[in-house]
Order: structure tokens, then sequence, then C-alpha cells
């Protein structure tokens, strides 16, 4: 029966991954869901099978609770790392949070006290939304974009994150492109009060600063029109055949249409497969169950690439399970009869 | 100037009209005309409500789905609900913001007929005499009111003519308000019991007669 099911929608979108390898033209790839449906092995799968085809690849992790180092069994930092036993599969750990403090106590560290116009500006950038993570984004696009990848994965915290990541771009584009406009309106009055040099009483530079966030405007709206772009970006949606995980992933995908960004990948994780006349009671009552939904998939995304992915024995952990792993993305699982 | 006098009081008709029935009762009832004719407004009007009806008949639907057992319909119908609420929304913004501008319009013809007439009048024909006193008839401090401020003495101004309009106009509209409460009010006792008397308009009216003449 489950065999019927995985061979179902054969005709057009089949239920691999190999469009997103074909589409070489492909440079951001972002791998999202519910949390605790696989994310993480997710994107490690899709990055050892996109290392296959391609020049250069880099995964990076973009949720708090760091994963990949615990996929690879391998540590990795804030800098590019090459995957062991890999040549041209790099992965990287950025924290959001952890950056912005950096950058502006970067930006303060001429003067020892933080007092003053400095000490506002900090409290004015902690006062957007979600500011701190489209500022390490802006910085991890910068390193990015200097460093030659060909293809960057981001495997991307718990949904309702993952959301409102993708939409600092224009939030930020909005905010500073107000705040450009102030300053270049009341920039001369500022800089009669603090004299010709413009200089802030913590020893920062009016203008250099205000240069500094209309560079930051540009990354990002340049990063915006990319994300934009369905030849350059694609969201490859993970889930698992349960109620909730389905309800965010159709939430998830409609959000995304609002933002312009392409979709049409769907991987539904841990599937169970028991085998013919099992008598395991969880295990048959739980197929059902999943049956269900991935019927209700099937008829909700016909337009998608729907991949499904067995529930495993082992913890997917280790290049050898990954690399066995991954090449369910390309192949469709087949259950034992 | 009979034409002048009548077209005072006319001004100050339509001035306590407006008073007492409320511009914004006025706005509503142009704005529900407007809409009966053949406009754009109308047409996007009619477009709202076609769309509200079939939203409604959505979310019905929606709810009496179960998001758990049908869950593709249900999603399907989510994003219809979610498509045709933002239309909806849209749709609304720029209904209210003609509306707006409809009443806004109105306001200011209404106002320009009316207050604006009863002020600009005064103005212009402020040194004409409505019409004369029988000379000999006043003292000299009754005529100088009468005349103020520019009419020649001996005269009617148009500001006292205004303001016996304004006064008449009051006193007949409260006559008419009690006539019509005292006729409501039988019309309800008659109903109740049968002992109540059957002829009891009549002395509300002779009321309001002599409240007339005296007007």
């Amino acid at each position: 029966m489950s065999a019927a099911v995985l061979s179902a929608d054969d005709d057009v979108f089949e239920p691999t991954l190999q469009s997103i390898l074909d589409q070489k033209t492909l440079r951001w790839i972002f791998v999202g869901g519910k949390g605790g449906v696989g994310k993480t092995t997710t994107s490690c799968s899709l990055a050892i099978q996109l290392a296959k085809v391609r020049r250069s690849v880099l995964l990076i992790s973009t949720d708090p609770a760091h994963n990949l180092s615990d996929a690879f069994s391998q540590k990795f930092g804030k800098e590019a790392r090459l995957v062991d036993g890999f040549t041209n599969l790099s992965a990287m750990e950025i924290d959001p949070n952890g950056s912005i403090q950096d950058l502006l106590a970067g930006q303060g560290e001429e003067s020892d006290a933080m007092g003053g116009m400095g000490g506002m500006m900090q409290d004015l950038a902690f006062a957007i939304p979600g500011i701190d993570e489209a500022m390490s984004f802006a910085e991890v696009l910068k390193q990015v974009k200097s460093l030659s990848y060909e293809v960057i994965i981001f495997d991307t915290a718990p949904t309702g994150h993952t959301l409102r990541f993708l939409q600092f771009p224009s939030v930020l584009e909005k905010a500073l492109a107000k705040v450009s406009q102030l300053s270049s309106q009341y920039g001369p009055l500022l800089n009669g009060f603090l004299g010709s040099g413009g200089q802030l009483p913590n020893g920062q530079n009016l203008n250099e600063m205000m240069e500094k966030l209309e560079g930051l405007r540009q990354t990002i709206s340049e990063v915006n029109a990319q994300f934009k772009d369905e030849n350059l970006t694609t969201f490859v949606c993970v889930c698992i055949a349960e109620f909730l995980s389905l309800y965010e992933t159709e939430r998830m995908i409609q959000e995304l249409g609002g933002y312009g960004i392409d979709t049409h990948c769907i991987v539904v994780n841990q599937l169970l497969f028991p085998r013919q006349g099992s008598n395991c009671e969880q295990c048959n009552a739980r197929r059902k169950m999943q049956k269900k939904y991935l019927d209700q998939i099937e008829e909700l995304y016909d337009e998608f690439n729907v991949v499904r992915m067995p529930l495993l024995t082992e913890e997917v952990r280790g290049k050898e399970r990954l690399e066995k792993f991954s090449d369910m993305l390309i192949h469709p699982y087949t259950p034992p009869e | 100037m009979p034409s002048l006098l009548l077209v005072v009081l006319l001004v100050e008709v339509a001035v306590h009209f407006v008073n007492t029935i409320g511009a914004a009762t006025i706005n509503n009832i142009l704005w529900n005309i407007y809409l009966a004719l053949p406009t754009e407004a109308a047409k996007q009007a009619a477009e709202k409500n076609k769309l509200q009806k079939d939203y409604l008949a959505i979310r019905r639907d929606l709810n009496a789905t179960s998001s758990q057992d049908q869950f593709a319909k249900w999603a399907k119908l989510r994003r219809q609900h979610d498509k045709q609420l933002e239309q909806l929304e849209k749709l609304k913004a720029s209904h209210d913001a003609s509306k707006a501008k409809f009443d806004r319009t109105a306001g200011i013809i209404r106002w320009s007929a009316t207050s604006g007439v009863k002020f600009v009048l005064p103005w212009i024909y402020g040194t004409e005499p409505m019409f004369w006193l029988p000379s000999g008839w006043f003292p000299y401090y009754v005529e100088w009111i009468l005349s103020f401020p520019r009419a020649p003495l001996g005269s009617i101004s148009i500001v006292s003519w205004q303001t016996a309009c304004a006064g008449a106009v009051l006193l007949f509209s409260d006559a008419i308000r009690q006539v019509i409460l005292s006729a409501l009010e039988a019309k309800s006792a008659r109903k109740q019991p049968v002992t109540a008397t059957p002829k009891k308009e009549p002395t509300p009216v002779s009321t309001a007669e002599k409240s007339e003449k005296k007007s």
C-alpha cells in the first residue's frame, strides 16, 4: 500500500529534490519548518547532495540551538570551515543575538564610556524589532559575498523565527530609508551643534555613522531583491505528517508567497513504514494517521515536489549516515516488503 | 423686495431643518441616493456587498470544516478566506475614502447653501430696507433697533427680518413637533386600554393653533 502512495504522483512533480540540484542558478536555499522535524538533517543531506554537483557549497545555521556540529560530529564556529571528508562543503554557525553586540561594541570602542549618543543609538537599535537578526544577517551576507560559494544553504530556526528573519530586509529597508532621510534633512542642523567635524560625544562621527547605515541599507535591499528572485532563491519546507506541523507548513507557505519568496519543495520526514504483517500496535496506528495526512498533503500541494523520508531506526549523525540518508532525497525510498 | 423677504425666510427654514435632522443624517441620505445612481461608487459598493456575502459564506464553510480531518479542504478554504479578506479590506478602505470625500463635498455645499447664504445676505443687502414701517407708529428707539445695523431709519433691516423669521420658524417647528408627539401618544393610548377616550387629538391641536397665532 505504501508503495502505491509513493508512486502516486510520478507524473510532473516527482517526489525528489532533483529539481533543486538541476536548477543551476540557485544561490540561496532556505530549509525551514517546525522545531524537531529534522530541518538540520535535511539541510545537511541537501548540502551533501549539492556538493556532488556544484563547485562549492556553504551550509549556514542561524538556529541559536546549533545542531550542525552535532550532525557532522565536528565543531563549527563563526568562520566557514570545511566539513571533514569533503573538499567543497563548508559549514558555519552564527548566533543571531551575539553579533549585534559585537557590532555595536566595535563601533564605540574608541571611547571607553558608552555614554550619551552612543548609548542612545544602542537603545534605538535594540528597539527595532528583529534588528539583531537582521544585522547579523547583513554581516553574514557581507562575509558570504566576499567568499565565492556557488550555493548557500541556510538551516533556519523554527518557523516563527524564520519568517521574521526573512521579513527583515523589507522592514529594515523602510526604517533605514526614514533614518537616512531624517539625517539628510537635519544633518546640517546637527552639524551646527556638533561643530564642523560632526563629532558625537563618544568619539563617533555623525556623517560616518550615516554612511554606514546607508551602506547597510544598500546591502539589505540588494539581498532583498535576490531573495525575491525565484531563479536565485528557494525555500524547502520540512514537516512531519502531523496536524500541527502541516498547519505550520501551510501558514509558512502562504507567508512566503506573501513575501514573494519561491517555494516548491516539501520534505515529509519521519514517516513510518512498518513491515507487512507487523504486529507493532503503535507503528500501525501511527502509520494510519500519517497516511491520512499524507493524502491531504498530496491533495493540497499538487504543484510541489513532495519528498517522503522514512523514520530510521538509528540517529542520522556522522558523514556516512548522512550520505545514506541524503541519497533518499534524490532516489525515493522504497519500503521493504 | 418681496422675493428677498421670501429668500430669507426659506434660508431660515432650511437652516432649521438641517439643524433638527442633523448633518450626518442628511449626508447619509444623500450618500444612499448617490449610491442608487449609476455611478462608479455605486458599482464599487455593489461589488463590495457581493464580496462580503461570498466572504461570509466561505467563513461559514471554513468553520464547518474540520481542520484535522479534512486538512486539504480546510487549507484551500483558508487560502480563499485570506485572499477575500484582503480584497474586502482594500475595497472597504477605498469605499470609506470615497464616502469621506463625498461627505466633505456635501458638507461644503450644504453649508454654503444654508449658513453661508445666511451670513452673506445681510452683508450684501445690509443697507436695503426690507419694508417700511408706517411712520410715527413706533418710538425712535424701536425704529433704530429694527433698522439695525445699516438700513435707513424707519425701515426693517435684513438682520431684524432674519431674527424674526428664525423665531417664527422655531415656534412653528415646536408647534408641529408637539402636534405629532401628542398624536402618537393618543394612538398608543388608544391601542392599550379600551377605556381611553377616543377623541384626544383635538385638544393639543387647538393649543398648537394658539401658539401659531401667537407667532
